[in-house]
């Protein structure tokens, strides 16, 4: 099988050819952030204080994992914490979710308005590993593995569960 | 019975690596069966990159997911064989230098009761501060001391539940309800395949062990009557792999009935394991 390759962060166009089913490996500059820290992203940026953490979000990818020692995987995309902080992260400029689990019907209606997708991926952490080429935290340091991090990866193997308003089904 | 304890806890260690970076060759069997039984490419795809994941975490002794579980431990006690205090320590350590070199997920709360509730102790950076759940010990006739550890994921814990079940004097009021449960579980969970975990019991921690012992004998291989039931049943939700729709939502079911009480309950324990549970391996002492 051959899979496409698209490198973040993305350009509409890229967003606009992706359909769901739709197997692709994500390289390039993505961040990591999960149940503790993206709630305190989105107090930010309601306090209007993001500016000042001076980072870029436009047209990112944000995974839902932890960043450890362990490695990294996806946590469910559908708790609280993460799918309730989608719509202002995604206002902010994210624009792929990569996690796992079934969000809501307006959560995907949400994404179809910014041209966002939501992307699955397996909890392959021995693979995951082999595939990260750097990693630093960029914000909220105190949360240790549940920190903002931003990594380069080498082709992450996803596919597209969410997009222009429909769902793999 | 002397014992050495240094030898304990490398075998402890090196058993807790095992059961965190390997799949049994019953599990490697079962998913090679999932993908020829799959027609959606996806599902094939997906199970495919599962297998290939757990090849890589074997050969490196790694993590198979970077939710490395919390450590439980079930020990196997034969007619002449004694498992004392000092055992169990070097059965405790042994855990925590497994965690130091799997690593484990640095994921142990720190602080009193209400702080580690609500986690404002904040978290060590250590993996071995992790602790051990309570031990389950079982006699058994062959005259061994042999120590299961089983690593179970958050996943499966936040879908799993223990309930009661008013039976109406009929098995399959109750095995339609586990039915019920585990399709809800599984279409919530995303790492599916799944492994069904369940113990029937007449309180709500006996059905829990009953669960835990299902999961340390569990063989892919070996399916009862019940068991390809549910397995089957909830197969037709259609879940499938990571949720992403396909044939395989569970890869197989195990289940443990023990002694019931004479009353209209019976206490159920049902955990949807995700693709990599059980998760486990064992060593003699």
């Amino acid at each position: 099988m051959e899979i496409r390759t698209i490198t973040a962060p993305f350009t509409d166009e890229v967003l606009s050819s992706l359909q769901v089913g739709d197997i692709v490996n994500v390289s390039g500059t993505i961040f990591c952030g999960r149940d503790a820290v993206l709630p305190r992203l989105v107090k930010l940026m309601e306090e209007g204080k993001w500016e000042e953490q001076g980072i870029d979000l436009k047209g990112g990818v944000i995974f839902h994992t932890a960043v450890s020692r362990a490695g990294v995987g996806p946590t469910s995309s559908n708790k609280a914490e993460l799918e309730g902080t989608m719509p202002q992260l995604t206002e902010a400029g994210i624009r792929m979710f990569l996690g796992k689990g079934e969000l809501k019907d307006e959560t995907i209606a949400m994404f179809d308005r910014y041209n966002a997708v939501y992307a699955v991926i397996a909890p392959v952490t021995a693979l995951l590993n082999s595939k990260v080429l750097s990693q630093k935290c960029i914000a909220h340091p105190e949360l240790g593995m549940e920190a903002f991090y931003e990594l380069q990866v080498e082709k992450f193997p996803c596919i597209i569960a969410a997009a222009h308003g429909k769902r793999l089904s | 019975m002397e014992f050495n304890y240094n030898d304990v806890v490398a075998k402890v260690a090196d058993c807790l690596v095992r059961a965190g970076s390997t799949f049994r060759q019953d599990k490697k069997d079962a998913y090679k069966c999932a993908i020829q039984c799959e027609e959606l490419e996806r599902a094939k795809w997906n199970l495919e990159t599962i297998l290939e994941n757990a090849e890589v975490a074997e050969r490196d002794r790694s993590p198979l997911c970077d939710d490395t579980g919390i450590p439980h431990v079930f020990v196997e006690v034969g007619p002449n064989r004694c498992l004392t205090g000092s055992m169990m320590k070097a059965i405790q350590e042994g855990v925590r230098e497994g965690l130091k070199e799997l690593p484990g997920r640095p994921m142990a709360i720190k602080g009193n009761d209400a702080e580690r509730i609500d986690m404002s102790g904040g978290i060590s950076p250590n993996s071995e501060d992790l602790a051990l759940a309570p031990f389950l010990i079982k006699e058994v006739e062959e005259d061994v001391i042999r120590v299961h550890i089983l690593m179970l994921g958050g996943g499966p814990a936040i879908r799993g539940i223990t309930h009661r079940i008013f039976h109406k004097h009929n098995l399959q009021v109750v095995l339609d309800e586990i039915v019920a449960r585990a399709k809800e579980g599984t279409r919530l969970l995303g790492c599916t395949p799944c492994a069904l975990a369940v113990g029937v019991g007449r309180s709500q921690f006996e059905a829990t062990a009953l669960m835990m012992e299902a999961m340390v004998y569990s063989d892919f291989s070996k399916q009862n009557e019940m068991e390809k039931y549910i397995t089957d049943k909830v197969n037709e939700s259609g879940v499938g792999p990571l949720g992403l729709k396909g044939k395989t939502t569970v890869l197989a079911t195990f289940m443990k009935v023990g002694p019931q009480r004479a009353s209209g309950v019976r206490v159920v324990a049902l955990r949807p394991g995700c693709c990599f549970e059980p998760r486990m391996a064992c060593v003699e002492l």
